[in-house]
């Protein structure tokens, strides 16, 4: 019996839609959400995305859409519930979901009740009162800002008192070349009591300014949400688009796709990794991965044109074909590479001072991970086998030649610096197996755009990142993205506590979420 | 498959076709930061809404292939420290007090750059309700450097371009 007929048995009331062979879709009753959300809790579900869209399915007003996920079920449970600006709060039993309901409350203006957080997420305080950008009443265009903020409107952080308990600030603007970002440090001696962040300073409105335009015009809109997921995010974009369309892309450019995937991964953790050691004062040795993340960026230009693979994926297919004497040239370089990386590798490892600082900071317990929908990397240093690459395999190139990934249980930033140079090491394999595999065939497809919605799972090099599309009369009608960032964020609240103020870069860099990918 | 004979004699790293331009901007580097500014300059940069790739690309010019910190630029880690201002981003309306503030605590003489199209006001996220549009609609821009994301060298270019305008209209 499937899930969706053992929820149809507790709560009658519930109507079944349509079915694919990633989604299950289904409308209940807005008054049952929470009952609804209990039981799926008792069968293991985790909420992994909420949000609102406005109009669906041609039913006026606003529909909210659940989306819940199963470790070993493939199949996504997508609930769909049409309310009146008002609905109950799940984040008694799902602690993420309040994020979502912040969202959504500066988005459309709805009221969640029974919420334990009902303070503004993306719309900071200079925001006029009683706007709601997602709402299609209203039209992208520049806004009339507050000219003064009263200080009665400013953000509420939670504050401690006690002897010796003072407060540290860090903020928007920090120290380095690094988006913004609010965190708020209750210390006691060096040891940090408590730690809250607020974020969405980078918010510029990518969901809203996605709509209205055609599939072709919205690729960018997804190449811009975060510099370093460039090919992810495209990725999941174009696969959306895809499915709704029935467009079925080429083996060459699906193996073309996975190539550049994997060498953004590959980029993306070579700066975790030498962040990581700069930040406990060892240049040197980060120089070594800094100058392979070099050579990595001149080979995606070499490979693509753009150092971030921009404009490599389109709708159908990719943009450029690679010729076999630059295949055999990448193949010969990541050689060299694999060996140059693990020898360096090996050497930081060897190295007293940097296992020092590594060991036991920073940790995030293996309970967190399922309460706060942690995914990735970081899930992996936590004893958590989560790789949708594995899970949701969203390009049958991954099904054939995934390596099964590095699991550590300490969750501390050591496991964190292992998990990801094995991600590497892995990446780096897949790749050589696709450059003996490649296939021949042509580079893209032609297609004609087809109206309805579809979500789309990718792993990208932080994690879970999840896409939903809704096209009508051939035009985006909503664009819904949740990076692994929005999530995994909170982790870092958990993982500095007892530890000392001066290890929070480290711990951070650990991490290295997005803040882009985040703010949207 | 570490051990095969191919990865242990590893072949050397590629040599690049920027390598000669490269060496020439250095020296020209060194030559105009010397004269005009007594041989160092402080950056700070500030991202007002940027995708996160011109710092990708700012982070990699102090990495070994550019190395730009050895010809007199540093990047400081507060406003108070700097020279230059480099301002990423299409300034969303929740970074325009932090960039005003950080552009007031910047002591004068200062100038600023706009790095990347986003920040130039070229960028495909200038109308949306979001974002002012560009550096300049908040503070003066002095040298606009262009792309999505200008690479290393285009930075570089950028850079001696501001220098260079100093040189020649003084401070």
């Amino acid at each position: 019996m499937s899930y969706k007929d053992q929820l149809k048995q507790l709560f009658p009331s519930i109507i079944y839609d349509e079915e694919t062979d990633l989604e299950e879709y289904v409308f209940i009753n807005p008054k049952e959400i929470v009952e609804i959300s209990k039981s799926l809790k008792s069968l293991h579900f985790n909420l992994i995305l909420e949000f609102g869209i406005e109009n669906f399915k041609n039913q006026k007003g606003i529909t909210l859409i659940y989306v819940f996920e199963k470790a070993d079920y493939r199949k996504l449970l997508i609930i769909q519930s049409k309310i009146n600006n008002n609905a109950e709060s799940i984040a008694q039993i799902y602690p993420t979901a309040v994020l979502y309901e912040r969202e959504m409350q500066d988005g459309f203006g709805i009221e969640f009740n029974h919420s334990f957080d009902t303070r503004k997420l993306f719309l900071h305080e200079y925001y006029p009162e009683g706007f709601h950008p997602l709402k299609k009443s209203f039209t992208n265009a520049h806004l009339k800002l507050k000219g003064k903020v009263s200080p009665s409107e400013d953000y509420f952080f939670k504050k401690i008192n006690g002897e010796g308990v003072y407060e540290i600030s860090v903020g928007p603007i920090h120290a380095g070349i690094i988006a913004p970002g609010h965190f708020r440090f209750n210390v006691i001696g060096e040891t940090i009591l408590n730690l809250e962040i607020r974020h969405f300073w980078k918010h510029r409105g990518i969901e809203k300014s996605a709509e209205n335009k055609t599939p072709e015009e919205g690729v960018v809109f997804a190449e811009s949400i975060c510099g370093d997921e460039t090919i992810a995010n495209t990725l999941a974009y174009c696969i959306a688009i895809e499915k709704i369309s029935g467009i079925k892309v080429s083996k060459r450019a699906e193996h073309l796709r996975v190539l550049c995937a994997e060498m953004e991964r590959i980029y993306s953790l070579l700066g975790d990794i030498a962040g990581m050691i700069v930040d406990v004062a060892y240049p040197m040795g980060a120089s070594q991965f800094f100058n392979l993340r070099e050579e990595i960026l001149r080979w995606n230009e070499r490979l693509t044109g753009s150092r971030f693979c921009k404009g490599m994926l389109i709708i159908g297919g990719v943009s450029k074909d690679v010729n076999s004497k630059t295949l055999d040239e990448l193949e010969e370089y990541l050689n060299y590479f694999y060996s140059q990386f693990t020898s360096s590798f090996l050497k930081i490892l060897e190295n007293a001072s940097v296992l020092d600082r590594f060991e036991t900071t920073g940790i995030i317990k293996e309970s967190l991970v399922k309460p706060l929908n942690l995914t990735g990397p970081l899930a992996r240093a936590s004893g958590v086998n989560k790789d949708e690459r594995i899970c949701h395999p969203y390009a049958k190139t991954y099904e054939q030649i995934m390596n099964p990934n590095k699991i550590l249980n300490q969750g501390d930033v050591l496991s964190r610096f292992r998990i990801k140079a094995n991600t590497i090491k892995n990446s780096a394999n897949i790749i050589l197996r696709i450059i003996k595999n490649m296939p021949k065939g042509e580079m893209s497809v032609n297609y004609d755009i087809k109206d309805g919605c579809s979500f789309s799972i990718v792993e990208s090099s932080r994690g879970q990142n999840i896409m939903f599309i809704n096209i009508k009369n051939k035009k985006i009608d909503r664009f819904k993205v949740r990076t692994a960032s929005f999530c995994n964020w909170y982790a870092i609240e958990h993982a500095v506590m007892g530890n000392i103020v001066p290890d929070f870069p480290l711990i951070n860099k650990s991490l290295n979420l997005s803040y882009e990918g985040n703010d949207l | 498959m570490n051990n095969l004979p191919s990865q242990i004699i590893a072949p050397k790293a590629k040599k690049n076709r920027d390598d000669e331009e490269l060496k020439r901007l250095h020296l020209e580097l060194k030559r105009s930061i010397s004269s005009v500014f007594g041989r160092s300059i402080a950056l700070r940069e500030v991202d007002t809404g940027s995708d996160g790739s011109p710092e990708i690309e700012l982070v990699n010019l102090t990495n070994p292939y550019y190395d730009i910190e050895q010809y007199g630029i540093t990047f400081v880690a507060s406003p108070r420290h700097a020279d230059v201002l480099i301002v990423t981003g299409p300034v969303t309306c929740n970074m325009i007090t932090p960039l005003r503030k950080a552009y007031e605590a910047t002591p004068s003489p200062k100038w600023v750059i706009a790095l990347g199209d986003d920040a130039c006001g070229s960028g495909i996220f200038k109308d949306s309700y979001a974002v002012i549009g560009s550096v300049d609609k908040v503070i003066p821009v002095d040298v606009k450097i262009p792309g999505d994301p200008p690479t290393p060298i285009e930075i570089i270019k950028g850079l001696l371009k501001l220098i260079r305008k100093i040189g020649k209209e003084g401070y």
